[in-house]
């Protein structure tokens, strides 16, 4: 009887061990020139940036780099002359996408590997990947639409909502 | 018919014919709420501090030294004769044939009577009709509704801010004058803004001039893209504060300032210089240049512009009278160019006004020419504004001088209720908001 209770007790000593506290793993990319943490998804986002916010992380997300003080400057100016700020950003955003400086993928390589492209553009702008469902919604967009270009998705995404929350 | 059955429908009916808005002959819609003189309103803010003396008193160099001569330098705006001598001001010959108090009526004497003279005090009272004891420059929306609000709520059938602009030569607080904190009013009601000079100067050509107009398609195609991922996230984020447009004018407006800041890079603009040239712009003739641009693409009914470069009064006298004669050039274009616009003309009534005066006394500062410099402290003559009303003969006493410094007619306050009046909508707003009055002497 007491051979069996050690016994019993050396097993659920072994399972508590081996199953009873499971670590969550925490990963960490390093994702251009910031390091960043991954979103498991997007639940977790629930602060709104402020125009600030926006614009700055914008600008990072875009060009791989922070912006530089007399940008910032001159984008404060421009948005402050702009009474509608959904406006003035969106005018900001397409000048962003359009500047021929910002990394955007040409036409033909988001098509070549479409799967890539939508993984690479949901990390880039929503710091995680999309759901198996979400990369079906978009890889039929863009297969059936031979004009939607990477610049358009590029200010789709930064005009969503999740990309106003972090 | 059953008697409850007969009164039920007639009363329907009733509601009907007086409720649904009608379609005039000119094909604008609205609410029957009040006759309207004309559709279309600027009020230009002839801002910065403007001396009665320099202005409509033409005295030009003789309040310096009584040996200097008089004269008048708005030769566009007022009718009299040039200085004779000491033109410091690099004239230039007016662009209209007949001076605009010739087509209206000049209130000659106006009185802004309480409140500091400050810019921001001053643009505020002329745009609620209330005055204010709020402190200088503090970046924050009015009290009291502004015209703009009053306007869109109680008269605009759309409810668009597309109707309604306001466009200023500077930025500080001025941004903040689109609409109020009222409770019962607000950004919803607020006007367009706009300052030109950043969106089509340097920090615009810089920041924005790489953007793109994207036809109808394409805008689609980002909106379809957009929906997708918004509805895979719970949460939508909240309106930025401020004006919204509704998503179709904005593809317009954004269009618009794409084509306008291509169009001043080329140097196509339509520039409110002699011969259209831009080397002779300053900050006010590019912002009246630009409201043109407002005015000729969408005709909107309330539009609000101002100047502010006439404050360098404040150390120098001589640049004050040459951004006095600019200024004065520069308003003289834009009624030109509103009576050759198909929509605008003989529909449209131009008030203006500058906010504030500027003292009696001179402070210490002299200027290169050896003439004195005047600030803005509240003394007596600071508070002595003049307010000219110009529009269609039928509608506007054409030629008609009111007021003295003995006697003064109006008051900074009574421009609102008067737009008001003009835009048929005064009776709707309570009458506990606009203290001021019709200036009815004006209107025929």
């Amino acid at each position: 009887m007491n051979k069996i209770f050690q016994l019993s007790m050396i097993f659920l000593f072994s399972m508590s061990i081996l199953f009873g506290c499971k670590q969550e793993k925490e990963y960490q990319y390093v994702f251009e020139v910031n390091e960043e943490n991954i979103y498991q998804s997007n639940v977790d986002k629930t602060k709104q940036k402020t125009p600030e916010q926006y614009i700055s992380i914008l600008f990072s997300n875009l060009f791989s780099t922070t912006v530089p003080q007399q940008d910032l400057s001159q984008l404060a100016e421009v948005r402050a002359s702009i009474g509608d700020k959904q406006m003035a950003d969106e005018i900001i955003l397409n000048d962003f996408v359009n500047s021929g400086n910002a990394s955007t993928p040409t036409d033909q390589e988001m098509r070549a590997d479409v799967d890539q492209f939508i993984e690479n553009t949901y990390i880039r702008f929503f710091l995680r990947k999309p759901s198996p469902y979400e990369v079906l919604e978009l890889k039929q967009e863009i297969e059936g639409d031979t004009e939607l270009t990477p610049e358009m998705i590029y200010q789709a995404f930064a005009l969503s909502n999740e990309y106003k929350f972090y | 018919m059953k008697r409850r059955s007969f009164i039920k429908k007639a009363g329907l009916a009733a509601a009907g014919i007086t409720g649904v808005p009608y379609i005039l002959p000119t094909g604008r819609l609205f609410a029957a709420t009040g006759s309207r003189v004309v559709n279309h309103v600027v009020y230009v803010l002839f801002a910065g501090g403007i001396r009665n003396q320099e202005s409509v008193g033409q005295q030009f160099l003789m309040n310096q030294n009584a040996s200097l001569p008089e004269g008048n330098v708005m030769n566009n705006m007022l009718t009299g004769a040039p200085p004779s001598g000491n033109l410091i001001h690099d004239p230039w010959a007016p662009v209209l044939n007949t001076p605009m108090m010739e087509h209206g009526t000049l209130f000659k004497e106006v009185e802004y009577k309480n409140g500091p003279t400050g810019h921001y005090n001053g643009h505020t009272v002329a745009m609620t009709g209330n005055y204010t004891e709020t402190g200088l420059n503090l970046n924050i929306n009015p009290d009291f509704p502004t015209i703009f609000e009053y306007y869109r709520k109680h008269s605009d059938p759309n409810e668009s801010a597309m109707n309604a602009w306001w466009i200023s030569e500077g930025l500080g607080p001025y941004p903040s004058l689109n609409y109020s904190q009222s409770a019962n009013y607000g950004a919803q009601y607020g006007a367009n803004y706009l300052r030109p000079q950043s969106i089509l100067g340097n920090a615009g050509q810089s920041q924005l001039g790489n953007a793109v107009s994207y036809q109808p398609d394409d805008v689609d195609r980002i909106n379809r893209i957009k929906n997708i991922l918004d509805n895979n996230f719970a949460q939508a984020g909240e309106q930025l504060p401020g004006i919204q447009n509704t998503p179709e004018n904005r593809e317009q407006i954004k269009n618009f300032l794409l084509q306008k800041m291509e169009d001043t890079a080329n140097g196509n603009l339509d520039f409110a210089t002699p011969g259209n040239d831009p080397n002779l712009l300053t900050g006010d003739l590019i912002n009246i240049s630009a409201a043109w641009q407002v005015l000729d693409e969408f005709t909107p009914e309330l539009t609000v512009i101002n100047t502010t470069n006439l404050d360098v009064c404040h150390d120098d006298f001589s640049a004050y009278l040459y951004y006095l004669h600019r200024a004065d050039y520069g308003i003289g274009w834009l009624w030109n160019k509103i009576q050759s616009h198909p929509v605008l003309a003989n529909d449209t009534i131009m008030v203006c006004m500058p906010e504030h005066g500027r003292n009696l006394d001179r402070n210490n500062i002299v200027d290169a020419n050896g003439l004195g410099a005047y600030d803005h402290t509240g003394d007596n003559n600071s508070r002595r504004v003049f307010t000219m009303i110009v529009g269609p003969d039928d509608k506007v006493v054409q030629g008609q001088v009111l007021g003295s410094p003995s006697n003064p007619v109006a008051e900074s306050i009574d421009v609102v209720p008067t737009i008001a009046h003009i835009l048929g909508f005064k009776d709707s707003v309570p009458s506990n908001l606009m203290p001021g009055r019709v200036l009815d002497e004006a209107l025929i």
